[in-house]
């Protein structure tokens, strides 16, 4: 029965993928950068919309949504994953809408009368049969997909507008979409790195050999020299994890602390993040918010007597508010931290915020 | 003893799955070599310890099936392998099999789309690590390199690196090594170390290989023999500083070296013969030394509070407890800071206090005014009010009343705990027990529900089936009434030899525990004389026993041997004769340790209980059939003396059997062992001490002295 084949084969893959999520990030965050992450996700959800069983958008809204809850669970720190199944619970509604004809996009500023009016819209609607539904849909997330791809690039492009010779910038930590930035702009234009190594993981090291390789002049310091440092620098450059609801970041280990040395020299402080990291999510869920790892990196365990007499803890991210924020560039431009909520409503649909 | 093998079992479900992932794997290989390497990574589990440390607990439940951080502990070895990229993994099970396999069925591990496809492989049979793995060899379960671990394995190393190096080795020079043992380095003293496991390691620094492997609990001094040091490369290591994870990385050639030496039970026979060995069989170990990751075995008490300890603190990341990695529904928690774990459901009193590293269950309430640090609390769980929990291991369904105070100890399922009541350090009650009220368990109680001397009863034959131990536990339970004095007035439960002094008691305690070793003294011999015979010359390396006393266990060993396989005089002559060069012994030793032993023998079988007079039955049949032996060896005068006076020295030993003395000296004056001037010549000059003097005032002894006189007396006149 070939049926039954792909559908195990589909179900394998979603097991794949959440045992990957679960072991993911043994040391420093995720082992993948969060932009493959996102097109993992995106790959997968596709194919779910191709083998999985379904006859109306509600079906498959459904099934994404169930497997969604079950991928954020899987690593709730990993919300890149969220935030793909809810861009693409955002499309099959489109889709649907646009099968039925109604306009497409007028919809995305309600009215207060149309709220008023439209009571029940929700589910039933989406019972109607579509023919072409299915194609739709797996074109509109290949198109997302294409977007995905170009992120990291149509970030960096923008990096000569920001970064001007000789300026010396600070970083923390690494990020993949910084390092993209940094050295696009090193093409054209001469300028000094500090990086923060951004201890327990130390992750900086491996930033600052990237950038040298690629003839940037580049410095580690330590992340209590942060303060001290400052005063030369004219610009603090970093990435995220997350772009959170209210404009602030979750950000790694450490970057609290720059965002306030920088805040207190008045340099400015610009996040690179791509739209992928926006999430519906406030800073105060606590208990998702934080991941604490194994605190080897702390205190190593091969110290013997020691462990048994203290508590170690070695958390990963910290919370960085908006107000110590000055601009996010993200693959569609540069945006204020308070324009963020804009962006968000723009990306996703209300009622997808809570999956 | 009466077990049957129980036919194996193998879902054909699964077999069918995996022959269908093989002939995709193999359509795509064109060399040989790519073959090895594209084959699925197998693993053997071995789901019993064989062993008793944890055992009051392990009477109910088999150890892999009890929860550590409210998880089973065999689920966290399967995300182990599952997580290092195994596919395919044989759980070999053998006290309380169906416990085990229900469990794992109703698991992730054997839903359709698990990636590690899991057969479960039972047999009453299986009495130690040695029989599993003569068993896959005899089924040629493992086509390649595989890895070995217990069920009770925590870890979560990334062992794919030490896999790598193995294989290379294997590569480069063709198949010589044959395991590779994974170590985490940890200093001495570090709580996580088990201290049965300690040992000490001398590697080559370049190759990893291991020169010499002792293990060191016991020993006060360590002694290496010289040739590791003179061949071999210009670095080495002697390393104290590792913790065994339990986890070996082995190439199919392991199963057939257990099939070729079948007195291997453990790995510690197997790398101390492969090390002897070496030179003539040219096998050789190697080490893996990590110091990321984390990895112990839980092989006793003392290491179940300290690994439950680390999990709580997040050393095994990602295997905490919040991460739910088995897939339970409802089975997921809450982490909050000072690693607080909550499950869903929790309901928490009014002023009552979780202060730093506690795991709570689902639907799990707590009274007020409770203050618990340090703990683990399963599901379903009833906590009252002002109840003090430090180090608590409190399973499930458990009720614990008002007013209770727990020191590091472990509760087990659906135990009831009455109110004021004050459990110290290292209390362990098993299933379905009742405490109290207000009274206070001191350090190291243990109870159960079963009776310690039906215990007792079953203990020739630790590996009785279920049903059997359970028809016996239910007569027991009804003939004996619990005492109130040890569990209070409401209690139900029996204390484990408690009744004894406070000596043994400590004893007990540390040896669950697992600070001091207490192993059953029969086996314990039994493995020894089997070692030796296998490795003679590993006897330099390691003086433990002094030559004597081993030779005594080896005579011990040819004479049982000679006794099951019905093994002719001469040939036991021979090798008591081979071993008496092997530990340089003197012939007046032989004699005395022959005597010693042959008139032990139903000691050793039956053990101490003995009547005299049963014992003259079962040894005068022995010595009968022994006879020749012991005329090879008492030829001159001197050795009957000798023989005699090793016999009067026995007997002294055991008092209550003196009256059989006079049996046994008759029987081997009349068998010609001994002759009657030795005899009389050792009645009349031999006491020495008070006590011999007292012995020689035995009734029977001088009847049958003044028999003997007279017997002389009428010879000599007939002579005339």
């Amino acid at each position: 029965m070939p049926g039954a084949d792909k559908e195990t084969d589909l179900s394998e893959r979603i097991e794949a993928f959440l045992a990957d999520l679960k072991r993911g990030g043994s040391g420093t965050g995720p082992l993948r950068g969060s932009g493959e992450m996102a097109r993992e996700t995106t790959a997968l959800l596709r194919r779910i919309t191709a083998q999985a069983r379904w006859s109306s958008a509600g079906d498959l809204m459904e099934i994404i949504r169930n497997e969604g809850r079950r991928m954020t669970a899987a690593q709730p720190s990993e919300t890149t994953v969220g935030n793909m199944v809810r861009r693409v619970l955002k499309i099959i509604r489109e889709e649907y809408a646009r099968s039925r004809g109604s306009s497409e996009e007028t919809d995305q500023q309600e009215s207060l009368h149309k709220l008023l009016t439209s009571g029940g819209l929700s589910e039933e609607n989406f019972r109607q049969h579509f023919a072409s539904l299915k194609a739709n849909v797996i074109e509109a997330i290949n198109e997302l997909l294409t977007e995905l791809e170009g992120t990291t690039d149509n970030i960096a492009m923008q990096a000569l507008e920001h970064i001007h010779s000789n300026e010396v910038i600070m970083t923390i930590g690494r990020s993949r979409t910084v390092e993209a930035f940094l050295k696009d702009a090193a093409r054209k234009r001469k300028f000094h790195v500090i990086v923060a190594e951004c201890a327990p993981f130390c992750q900086g090291h491996e930033m600052a050999t990237s950038l040298s390789k690629a003839g940037i002049e580049t410095t580690v310091i330590a992340d209590a020299a942060i303060f001290a440092v400052m005063s030369r620098v004219n610009k603090v450059i970093i990435g995220t994890q997350t772009v959170l609801a209210n404009g602030g970041l979750r950000a790694v280990n450490g970057t609290h602390t720059l965002a306030l040395a920088a805040k207190h020299h008045s340099t400015p402080l610009i996040v690179c993040a791509p739209m992928f990291k926006l999430s519906p999510q406030f800073p105060n869920e606590e208990e998702i918010f934080h991941k604490f790892v194994s605190p080897h990196e702390v205190l190593p365990f091969t110290e013997g007597e020691i462990l048994s007499k203290v508590n170690v803890h070695c958390p990963v991210f910290d919370y960085v508010p908006p107000e110590l924020i000055t601009l996010f560039i993200s693959n569609i431009g540069g945006n204020a931290p308070s324009y963020i909520y804009r962006l968000m409503s723009e990306l996703y649909h209300p009622e997808d915020h809570e999956l | 003893h009466g077990c049957k093998a129980r036919p194996l079992i193998l879902a054909s479900c699964q077999i069918s799955n995996m022959s269908s992932r093989g002939t995709k794997q193999k359509k795509g290989n064109v060399t040989n070599e790519q073959e090895e390497e594209d084959q699925p990574l197998q693993a053997v589990l071995i789901a019993d310890s064989f062993n008793r440390r944890f055992f009051p607990i392990s009477k109910d439940q088999p150890r892999a099936l009890l929860p550590l951080a409210n998880v089973a502990m065999i689920d966290y070895t399967l995300e182990f392998l599952t997580s290092t990229g195994v596919q395919e993994t044989f759980v070999f099970c053998c006290w309380m099999s169906n416990k085990i396999k229900d469990h794992l069925l109703n698991s992730k591990w054997c839903r359709p789309t698990s990636p590690n496809v899991v057969h479960i492989i039972t047999s009453d049979l299986y009495r130690s690590l040695g029989d599993v793995l003569r068993d896959v060899d005899a089924k040629t379960l493992v086509r390649n390199d595989f890895i070995l671990v217990y069920g009770d394995v925590v870890s979560n190393i990334d062992v794919s690196q030490a896999l790598q190096e193995h294989r290379h080795r294997r590569k480069v020079d063709k198949n010589i090594s044959v395991m590779t043992m994974v170590f985490k380095e940890s200093s001495p003293g570090h709580k996580s170390r088990c201290e049965e496991d300690d040992v000490i390691v001398a590697m080559d620094s370049k190759s990893k290989r291991v020169l010499h492997y002792q293990k060191t609990q016991g020993l006060k001094k360590l002694q290496f023999p010289m040739n590791i040091f003179q061949h071999g490369s210009d670095e080495f290591e002697i390393r104290h500083d590792l913790l065994d994870c339990h986890i070996s990385i082995c190439s199919p050639q392991v199963a057939e070296l257990f099939t070729d030496n079948f007195d291997y039970q453990t790995r510690n026979d197997f790398v101390r013969g492969i090390l002897v060995n070496e030179e003539i069989l040219g096998n050789q170990i190697h080490l893996y030394v990590t110091n990321e990751g984390y990895g112990a075995r839980v092989s006793n008490l003392q290491m179940y509070d300290s690994v439950s300890s680390d999990l709580v603190r997040r050393w095994v990341y990602p295997l905490t407890p919040e991460a739910n990695f088995t897939d339970q529904r409802g089975q997921g928690c809450a982490h909050s800071r000072h690693n607080v774990y909550r499950g869903a459901g929790v309901s928490l009193g009014h002023g009552s206090q979780m202060e730093e590293n506690v795991l709570i269950g689902r639907d799990t309430s707590i009274g007020a005014n409770c203050h618990i640090s340090n703990s683990i609390i399963g599901n379903y769980c009833t906590i009252g009010d002002n109840v003090v929990l430090d180090r608590a291991y409190i399973w499930n369904n458990v009720h614990i009343s008002n007013k209770v105070k727990i020191h590091q100890s472990v509760v087990c399922d659906g135990v009831l705990v009455k109110e004021a009541v004050l459990l110290n350090k290292q209390c362990v009650l098993a299933y379905n027990v009742v405490i109290g009220p207000n009274m206070s368990l001191p350090e190291g109680t243990v109870v159960s529900m079963h009776h310690p001397e039906e215990e007792e009863d079953d203990d020739d034959d630790e590996f009785l089936s279920d049903d059997q131990v359970v028809g016996n536990s239910k007569d027991k339970t009804k003939q004996k009434a619990f005492n109130p004095a040890e569990v209070g007035s409401e209690g139900k439960g029996y204390i484990w030899k408690a009744s004894l002094d406070e000596a043994e008691d400590e004893e007990l305690a540390q040896c669950i525990w697992g600070l001091v070793l207490n192993p059953d003294p029969d086996s314990d011999s039994e493995s020894e004389a089997s070692d030796g015979s296998q490795d003679m010359g590993s006897r330099s390396v390691s003086p433990e026993m002094d030559d004597v006393k081993v030779f005594q266990l080896e005579v011990l060993g040819t004479l049982q041997r000679g006794e099951e396989e019905n093994i002719g005089c001469d040939n036991l002559v021979l090798e008591i004769n081979s071993l008496k060069y092997a530990y340089n012994i003197t012939l007046k030793e032989v004699m005395q340790i022959l005597t010693k032993v042959v008139l032990e023998y139903p000691f050793q079988q039956q053990g101490t209980k003995l009547s005299s007079s049963q014992y003259t039955v079962l040894l005068l049949p022995l010595l009968k059939k022994w006879s020749p032996v012991f005329k090879n060896y008492i030829k001159r005068a001197q050795d009957h003396l000798d023989c005699l006076s090793a016999v009067e020295e026995l007997f002294l030993e055991q008092e209550t059997h003196q009256t059989a003395m006079v049996k046994v000296l008759m029987n081997m004056y009349q068998l010609e062992i001994l002759e009657e001037d030795a005899i009389l010549k050792w009645f009349s000059a031999g006491a020495t001490t008070d006590k011999s003097r007292q012995l020689r005032k035995n009734q029977g002894l001088q009847k049958f002295i003044q028999w003997l006189k007279e017997a002389e007396d009428e010879s000599s006149e007939e002579g005339e």
